[in-house]
């Protein structure tokens, strides 16, 4: 599983970091900063919750 | 509040008179708007000055994406820009200001209202949420509107600020105290009077705090500086009375909101009596199923087309969070509350530039008000018949009276 993060849509909602702390990661203010690649597999389950929750769109999954 | 006067339609259409303005009840608005995205997602109504009204999920959300065509940016100096009514409104900053003017506004509260900044303020949340029910906790009754739901994020967004500490509830719950009471009353004119006076103290603490810096948010706020400038006193004042204005009695409706839900469904309680862990899916579903901000307005700034809708440069557009909670396109059986709902994009703190900043502490606020509550008075039983809700449900929607009885307990 691959991930990346639109950083432009992304408005500091944070909810994905609350989901998936483990996966993604957050500047000082609260944006999503994590490089695009691999999600371990065991991280995959808590990288795709946390996508669902962005009310951004902001995180792309491609399985 | 209510200023029904018709305006042309010119080539607006389609038209309907849809009068924001005469929701008085919660179940009333959401059946009004749910009838209207139903049968007009994108219509015109003359009424309240002419505006447009947007209720389906996918264009509330991008109505509040496109800054650009749908402006927040302040108008009439007078009137909220960000709100459709009559009322005189002072100006909120960052919200009512669109880039690139925004970023550096709205960077203060980002910075103060972070995840990280708010965690820091966890255990004066955790303070307040204690404090608060110690004071009722022994009676075996209490209002929780009055006594819980109000104070608990009037005492911290207070003290986030650098309030003087015994005048931090009464000067918090101004909007609270117009809000419950309709335009004509005396309760609501106090509240009026106060909230004239709660301005002045506004900018009385911003020139003091430029002087002699605390450590606190009204000291950050004051002397925030923009390319080695200071920010002018009127944008300083407008950001601070965001965060009361904005922050305060929101929680406050959300807090009441959930008292009110789990006082009528035991259910719901008791499994979050047994499972506490479902706090967060449950607050995101409590946010979508009783949204404290109800609705918005946009500017549009340019002549474009809208859901197939002609619209002009300076329409006013009525965005509804609401009836976007509630479209069944976006959120399967919407009017069922499913604590565990999943995905749960809701657009109660919007989306888009001008989301909430203060969502974070909100979620603090209200996560520890329901916790606290379900273990310190997890019988409490609603006088149903004394719940009162406020008169008006078109821009925020809250409660004004929620009385239970409880087994007493002992103070912390």
């Amino acid at each position: 599983m691959r991930i990346s993060v639109d950083t432009e849509a992304c408005t500091g909602h944070a909810l994905c970091f609350g989901i998936a702390p483990d996966v993604f990661v957050l500047d000082e203010l609260g944006y999503n900063v994590t490089p695009a690649g691999e999600v371990a597999p065991e991280l995959e389950e808590q990288a795709r919750r946390g996508a669902l929750s962005c009310p951004e769109m902001a995180i792309t999954i491609e399985e | 509040m209510t200023a029904v006067d018709e305006t042309p339609t010119g080539d607006r259409s389609p038209t309907m008179d849809f009068d924001v303005y005469v929701h008085d009840s919660m179940d009333g608005s959401n059946a009004a708007w749910d009838a209207l995205r139903e049968r007009c997602p994108v219509v015109w109504s003359p009424l309240n000055g002419g505006h447009w009204t947007v209720a389906g999920y996918d264009d509330v959300a991008t109505v509040f994406r496109d800054w650009e065509t749908f402006s927040s940016e302040r108008t009439d100096p007078e009137r909220s820009s960000v709100s459709i009514g009559a009322a005189k409104m002072p100006l909120l900053i960052p919200e009512e200001i669109d880039p690139p003017r925004w970023k550096p506004l709205r960077r203060v509260l980002a910075e103060i209202l972070s995840p990280n900044a708010v965690e820091r303020l966890r255990p004066r949340v955790e303070h307040w949420v204690t404090h608060t029910i110690d004071q009722f906790i022994e009676r075996g009754e209490a209002e929780l509107a009055h006594d819980l739901s109000v104070p608990v994020p009037s005492l911290v967004t207070m003290e986030w600020l650098g309030w003087p500490a015994e005048e931090a509830a009464s000067a918090a719950s101004v909007f609270h105290d117009m809000a419950k009471f309709p335009g004509g009353t005396p309760e609501h004119a106090a509240g009026a009077a106060r909230f004239q006076w709660l301005m002045g103290e506004v900018s009385k603490q911003l020139v003091a705090r430029r002087n002699h810096p605390r450590d606190d948010a009204l000291t950050a706020i004051a002397r925030y500086e923009v390319d080695g400038e200071l920010l002018p006193q009127e944008i300083a004042e407008a950001i601070v009375f965001m965060t009361i204005g904005g922050g305060v009695d929101t929680t406050t409706a959300l807090t009441s909101a959930a008292l009110v839900h789990l006082g009528l469904h035991p259910g719901d309680r008791q499994r979050l009596i047994d499972d506490p862990g479902l706090i967060d899916s449950a607050t995101e579903e409590f946010l979508r199923y009783y949204p404290p901000a109800r609705t918005h307005a946009r500017t549009v700034t340019t002549d474009t087309e809208f859901g197939g809708c002609p619209m002009h440069a300076g329409d006013r557009v009525l965005v509804s969070e609401v009836a976007a909670n509630r479209d069944p396109a976006a959120f399967p059986d919407p009017d069922s509350f499913d604590l565990e709902r999943f995905p749960n994009r809701h657009v109660s703190f919007g989306v888009g530039i001008h989301r909430c900043p203060g969502s974070h502490l909100a979620r603090l606020e209200f996560k520890t008000s329901i916790r606290e509550v379900l273990r310190r008075l997890p019988d409490f039983v609603l006088d149903v018949d004394g719940v009162v809700e406020y008169p008006n449900w078109s821009v925020i929607g809250g409660w004004g009276s929620i009385p239970v009885t409880f087994t007493p307990g002992p103070r912390s």
